[in-house]
């Protein structure tokens, strides 16, 4: 894509309209990586203990002292790195929602596929623990019950919506429908369950990343990245989505299938993350608005960008909640909702206003 | 394009939106490189035939041949390589350009990893000048006036580039002047280009003026199909449209023209 911008660029001194898109598209994607790259740093750096940045580059070379060293590859870069995934992968599956329903509202939590995963976790919690409150399987499997939880969500969505899945407003409906109904199967399930398991299921479901090890950031990491790759390639193939069914459909793209495969995608991101991360709400919704606002409507720049975005986001929410709130873990999905739902709620007003 | 494939045929083709008959098993040849005109009373099949030409709609029974191949059974880029269709009120993003809406209609040309060819910019180059909106490329469609709208759609359909354009009721919602400049455009594609043209219009006066073949359709059935003159009768249009007319000869283009007079089955009455 920036060969190709950079060749147009250079065929003409009058730019076309596209061309310029594109050129500015690539500039916003290398800004948007350097502060990525910037957050990872900040977020490195800053905590319950100040780590300078000669430091950090110090122990990412190899070098340090012991106690920098443990801070810095054992506490703060794998959880920095599982909020970058865990956020951008979260990101990326609103961008795609957001495309093929054609419909600025969609997002994962919106399509149960968050709560799905966060009921698969509470069922696993209450299903597996003793009497004493202790868990009788590895807690490793939690993961599984998270993807189980919304691939489950996302089948039933499908399987309501029945002969209309092709109507995006009839996925939105039913997807809020189940999204309701695993609240409230969790919220019976958090009040008659033990305690102990209680707070860590609130804690898991609001969403946070602290506690994280380099296992978890491998496992995310091997699973996010060829569903990311898959995405990616879906991209190329998501401008025809822009238009009506029909105009859509007679230009060659096979909406049913390309619809399920979009969503599938989504679901997988959207689970794989949140089995790690939690339910962190409202990034899927923002970064892709965000993107959107930087970059315009390019599909394959659109994505790029929402996945820095979504990173961002969620690394940023984090380190707000390390400086402000320590020593207390206030989970980052507090942050991401107190940013998310205000604006959730302007763009169902302003929908209104357009509407009516 | 293979052009021996191009030959379309409906064959005793019924479509069902759940129990009703849209398409009651009509047979019919598209002739190649003519201007085929579907027309009929609202809600009469016309819009869905023409979509079920495209197999925008699944056939209930019977099929429809593009030279010897079933369109069930070909692919969806291969269909969209062969024929276009323009829907009837298509949508696209406001703030999309009319170039990279151009552009869309190269989806079908386009594998999976294949970057943009020659071949591409070429075609979007030729539809845009084809149709007049080369100096509008830049603009955002939700700037476009209704007409303007309209030739940015039709460019996109023939950045296609395919043998066979359906236009589904393209003069809609146009002016007087913008109806004449839209179907003069799609005349002079059939005649220079030699596209076969399907289309769906409301107007029979319209109909009558371009249609090389007018096909007169009622109730999901073909009541007759033939040239303008052995159709616009005064007795057919009172048969198919339910209205009592005179049909005089258009003394500018030498085609029927009809003169609606009085409804032979009224739907609104005046009352007192």
């Amino acid at each position: 894509m920036m060969g190709e911008a950079a060749k147009l660029s250079r065929s003409g001194p009058a730019l076309g309209g596209i061309a310029r898109d594109r050129a500015r598209a690539v500039t916003v994607l290398l800004i948007l990586l350097i502060v990525t790259l910037l957050v990872v740093l900040a977020s490195t750096a800053f905590g319950s203990t100040w780590v300078p940045l000669e430091k950090i580059v110090a122990v990412l070379t190899g070098g340090g002292e012991r106690t920098e060293r443990l801070i810095v590859l054992q506490l703060r870069l794998p959880r920095v790195l599982l909020a970058a995934l865990a956020g951008g992968a979260m990101a990326v599956a609103g961008f795609l929602l957001q495309k093929v329903t054609r419909n600025d509202l969609a997002s994962p939590s919106v399509l149960g596929v968050v709560d799905g995963a966060a009921l698969g976790v509470v069922i696993f919690l209450a299903l597996l623990s003793d009497e004493s409150n202790a868990l009788i399987v590895s807690i490793a499997w939690q993961p599984l019950a998270a993807v189980l939880g919304a691939c489950a969500a996302v089948a039933l969505v499908f399987a309501l919506s029945g002969r209309q899945a092709s109507s995006a407003v009839r996925l939105l409906l039913f997807g809020i429908a189940a999204a309701a109904a695993a609240k409230s199967v969790i919220m019976v399930l958090l009040l008659t369950g033990p305690i102990y398991r209680t707070t860590q299921a609130t804690r898991w479901i609001a969403g946070a990343v602290n506690e994280t090890n380099w296992g978890e950031v491998q496992m995310t990491a091997e699973l996010l990245l060829p569903v990311l790759l898959l995405a990616l390639l879906a991209a190329r193939r998501l401008p025809p989505s822009d238009l009506d069914d029909v105009s859509a459909q007679s230009v060659g793209l096979n909406l049913p299938v390309f619809r399920l495969a979009v969503f599938a995608l989504a679901a997988a991101l959207t689970s794989v993350s949140v089995a790690f991360a939690g339910g962190v709400s409202f990034i899927g919704l923002l970064a892709p608005h965000i993107a959107r606002l930087l970059i315009g409507r390019s599909a394959v720049a659109g994505m790029l960008a929402s996945a820095l975005c979504g990173a961002v986001i969620l690394m940023g929410a984090d380190l707000v909640v390390r400086v402000l709130f320590a020593p207390t873990e206030v989970p980052a999905g507090a942050i991401t909702a107190v940013i998310g739902a205000p604006y959730f709620l302007y763009l169902l007003l302003r929908k209104d206003r357009l509407n009516g | 394009m293979d052009k021996a494939l191009s030959g379309l045929k409906v064959d005793t083709l019924s479509v069902a939106y759940g129990a009703h008959l849209a398409v009651d098993a009509i047979s019919l040849t598209i002739p190649k490189g003519k201007i085929t005109v579907l027309a009929g009373p609202n809600g009469c099949g016309k819009s869905t035939l023409l979509r079920a030409i495209r197999r925008l709609h699944a056939a209930k029974t019977g099929r429809v041949l593009l030279g010897e191949t079933d369109i069930g059974k070909m692919r969806e880029k291969e269909i969209a390589r062969e024929i276009g269709l323009l829907a009837q009120s298509p949508s696209a993003p406001e703030d999309m350009r009319v170039e990279e809406l151009v552009r869309l209609g190269r989806y079908p040309h386009q594998a999976m990893l294949q970057p943009w060819s020659k071949d591409d910019a070429a075609a979007v180059e030729d539809a845009m000048f084809g149709t007049g909106v080369g100096h509008l490329r830049d603009r955002r469609l939700g700037s476009l006036s209704g007409g303007q709208l309209q030739r940015a759609w039709i460019a996109m359909v023939l950045a296609q580039q395919t043998d066979i354009v359906c236009l589904d009721e393209p003069v809609n919602h146009l002016d007087m002047a913008h109806q004449i400049d839209c179907l003069d455009l799609v005349s002079r594609l059939n005649r220079e280009h030699g596209r076969t043209v399907v289309l769906v219009l409301h107007d029979l006066n319209l109909a009558a003026r371009y249609a090389d073949l007018l096909v007169f359709m009622k109730d999901g059935g073909i009541v007759s199909a033939g040239s303008p003159h052995q159709l616009m009768t005064e007795e057919q249009i009172a048969s198919v449209f339910g209205i009592q007319c005179r049909v005089i000869e258009d003394p500018v283009h030498d085609r029927p023209l009809c003169i609606p007079m009085r409804n032979s089955s009224p739907r609104f009455e005046v009352q007192g």
